[in-house]
Formats: C-alpha cells, sequence, structure tokens
C-alpha cells in the first residue's frame, strides 16, 4: 500500500505545480537549502547520544540491567528475553534493531518471543532520540510531565500488544 | 535525557575500567563514527523531504492537508498559529506513512513554532513530543523488512497487535497529556489569584512581585494564549 502512496503523492504534487504555473524546481532548491543547516544544529546531539548508547552496549551494562530488569518485565506481562530490547528502544533506533536482529536470530521471527518484539519495536519510537533531536533547534528545554508520560504510555501499550498476540 | 545520559557513560565507562580499559575510548569512538554516518544520510534524506515539503508549501497542497487534519489538530493544539499548525499537520502525516526522518524536519520547525523560544515547554510542545514519541506508524516497514530477512513466514502476522499498540498507547499519552494540562493550568489560576490578593493589601507584596515584571507579564500573555 504505502508503496504507492508517497508516489502517487509525488507526482500529484508536481502535476499540480504544472497547471498552477508554478515552478517546483526553484522550490525543492530552496528547501533543500536548509537541511545542512539543519544538520548541524542536530550533529552534536546525534554524537553525543549515540557514543553514549555504543558504549552502553559494548561495556555489557545494558545487558547487565536488562537482566536486572528482566523480572519486572515479566511481571508486566512481557517475555524476559526482551527486556534489553525494551531498554534501548527508547534510546536509539539502530541499537535496538540491532537488539531486534539478535532476537530474531536466536529466537526466530514467527515465534512468540519474535513476535512480541516485533510488537515492541514497531510500535514504540526512540522517545529520548525523538524529543533531543525535536528541541534541538530552539531554546525550549524543559519538559515537565512529556516524558514520563510518552515512556508510561509505551509501556502499556506494548503490554496491550502483547497480550492481544496471546489472544490471537 | 542529561541524566540518563550521565548515568549510562558513568555506570558503562567504569565497567569497561575493569573488564577492558582499551575498550572505552574505541567503542565512543565507534558510536561517534557511526553518528557522522547516520548524520551523511539524513542530510541527504532532509534535503530530499525539505524539498519536497517546500513544493507542497508553496502549491498550496500543504495548506490543504492541514486544513484536513485541522479539527483534530485544534482539539491537540489550542491555541496555536496556523503556520505552527501546518508543521505539525506534515509532522503527523509523515509520521503516520512511517517516514520518521521525513517527519523529523517538520517536527523540529513544529517546536520551534509552538514553543515560542520559551525555555519551559509550553502544554502545545509537551504534545508534539508525547504524539510523535508514542509513534502513531501504520506500517512498521523497517520491522517487516527485518522479517523478510528472516525468513519469517508471515512477516506481517503481527500487525493486528501492533496496531492496537500503537494505538493505545497514543490514546493514553494525549489523554494523560490533556490531564496534566488541566490540573497545571488550574495551579497557575491558583497562584495568580493569589498574585493579586497580594497586591491589593501590602504595597510591599507589590513592590517584590514587580521587582520581577518579565515573570508576571510571561504568566498573563501565557494565560492570554490559552484563553484564546
Amino acid at each position: 500500500m504505502s508503496k504507492y502512496v508517497i508516489p502517487i503523492i509525488f507526482l500529484t504534487v508536481l502535476v499540480t505545480a504544472f497547471f498552477r504555473k508554478k515552478d517546483p524546481y526553484s522550490y525543492f532548491v530552496e528547501g533543500s537549502r536548509s537541511a545542512l543547516s539543519l544538520m548541524l544544529e542536530v550533529f552534536p546531539y546525534l554524537l553525543t547520544i549515540m557514543m553514549a548508547v555504543e558504549v552502553f552496549k559494548v561495556s555489557g551494562v545494558s545487558g547487565f540491567v536488562a537482566n536486572l530488569t528482566a523480572p519486572i518485565f515479566r511481571l508486566m506481562g512481557l517475555p524476559a528475553e526482551l527486556s534489553e530490547l525494551m531498554l534501548l528502544r527508547p534510546l536509539s533506533g539502530a541499537g535496538s534493531l540491532a537488539v531486534l536482529d539478535d532476537i530474531f536470530a536466536t529466537y526466530g521471527a514467527d515465534t512468540y518471543i519474535g513476535n512480541c518484539a516485533s510488537v515492541i519495536y514497531g510500535s514504540s519510537e526512540t522517545i529520548f532520540y525523538v524529543s533531543t533531536i525535536y528541541l534541538s533547534k530552539c531554546k525550549t528545554k524543559k519538559l515537565g510531565y512529556a516524558l514520563p508520560v510518552a515512556v508510561f504510555s509505551t509501556v502499556i501499550g506494548c503490554i496491550i500488544g502483547c497480550a492481544v498476540l496471546r489472544i490471537c | 535525557m542529561s541524566k540518563i545520559w550521565l548515568i549510562m557513560l558513568i555506570s558503562s565507562v567504569s565497567t569497561l575500567l575493569f573488564v577492558n580499559p582499551a575498550g572505552a575510548v574505541e567503542a565512543m569512538l565507534v558510536g561517534s563514527n557511526s553518528a557522522l554516518t547516520l548524520a551523511m544520510t539524513l542530510v541527504a534524506t532532509y534535503g530530499f523531504w525539505l524539498g519536497f515539503f517546500a513544493v507542497l508549501e508553496k502549491t498550496g497542497i500543504a495548506d490543504l492537508i492541514s486544513r484536513l487534519l485541522r479539527p483534530v489538530i485544534r482539539f491537540l493544539f489550542g491555541g496555536s498559529s496556523d503556520e505552527a499548525q501546518k508543521y505539525v499537520a506534515m509532522n503527523m502525516s509523515a509520521n503516520l506513512l512511517g517516514l520518521g526522518n521525513a517527519a523529523t524536519p517538520m517536527g523540529i520547525k513544529a517546536v520551534e513554532l509552538l514553543g515560542n523560544n520559551e525555555e519551559r515547554a509550553n502544554d502545545n510542545v509537551k504534545m508534539l513530543i508525547i504524539i510523535s514519541s508514542t509513534s502513531l506508524q501504520l506500517l512498521p516497514s523497517t520491522v517487516i523488512s527485518m522479517r523478510i530477512a528472516h525468513h519469517s513466514a508471515f512477516p506481517t502476522a503481527f500487525l493486528l497487535a501492533c496496531t492496537v499498540a500503537t494505538v493505545c498507547s497514543t490514546l493514553i499519552g494525549v489523554a494523560l497529556c490533556k490531564i496534566f494540562a488541566k490540573l497545571g493550568s488550574k495551579n497557575s489560576t491558583g497562584y495568580r489569584k493569589n498574585l493579586g490578593s497580594c497586591h491589593k493589601k501590602a504595597n510591599t507584596y507589590a513592590q517584590f512581585i514587580d521587582a520581577s515584571p518579565t515573570n508576571s507579564t510571561k504568566l498573563k500573555t501565557s494565560r492570554a494564549q490559552k484563553n484564546e
């Protein structure tokens, strides 16, 4: 489905621009010009987060914390094998994708654990990464209750998703 | 984020000090390197989507999309400018289509416009962060392709549960955000009333408050925005 959606939107836009006698070429150039300056703002945050996540994973601390928190996840109805995925998912997309790959390789994608991992990865976002990057260009830094609420609702969503998997 | 970052670094580096002292700096450099690789890809991705969005905007299609989403956005982001709502609309539709990287530049602009450069995030910024970070994604294409790569017999078998999960998490997030916003605005009304009575009761107090005029004007403007 989504294979078609974006090319169709793209075509519609170009055709509309043509009929309205506008010059999409120069608009596109102007728009993409801001990508570099945007990246200059975003890059320091990107680097700061990613180097910390890498050392967190390599040092084995993430695995250790995952083992420690596994009983809590089991208590909530999530497979204990997925605790590392749950921990890394809010921090880094690439880091947690590697963990997902690992889970599929170890347990298989079609097992209950594999399906649960798919639900967890598919239904959640890199909460801390997204919020840092979104705020990278403005002075607003104090988020108050926003992050706890985001983490809480994501966890509840994952619990519900895994429960649905067990029923179906 | 800064606290989590600090805890992560201190715990990991001190562990590596005992296990593999040479690995600490190496791992951090590997991480920094992959940040650069990601940044290069992202510049191209942002460039493409920002160019695409500029065409959308100039041809008036962005306005059309934001008009379609307006009832939802009005409810979620009360008192925000039309310009901000346009970027919010683009951000949300990109997220819905599973284009996280296309959503990011729109989200950055939306936060800039919603936040008015105040240090403390207002309710609208919080709402946008909560919506984006509870993930609205309808088609998790990354997971599907990863399942296919692992020879899954049913690569889309998890979709129903996944949709239920993501819809639930977003709904819970939005509801909690609305509740907290309401509680917060009640508190600040109480605070304003106290300020007012102080003003009437004693001039010394009034001087105290007037000594920080920026604070009280800020409160007034934020109240006024809420009333809109």
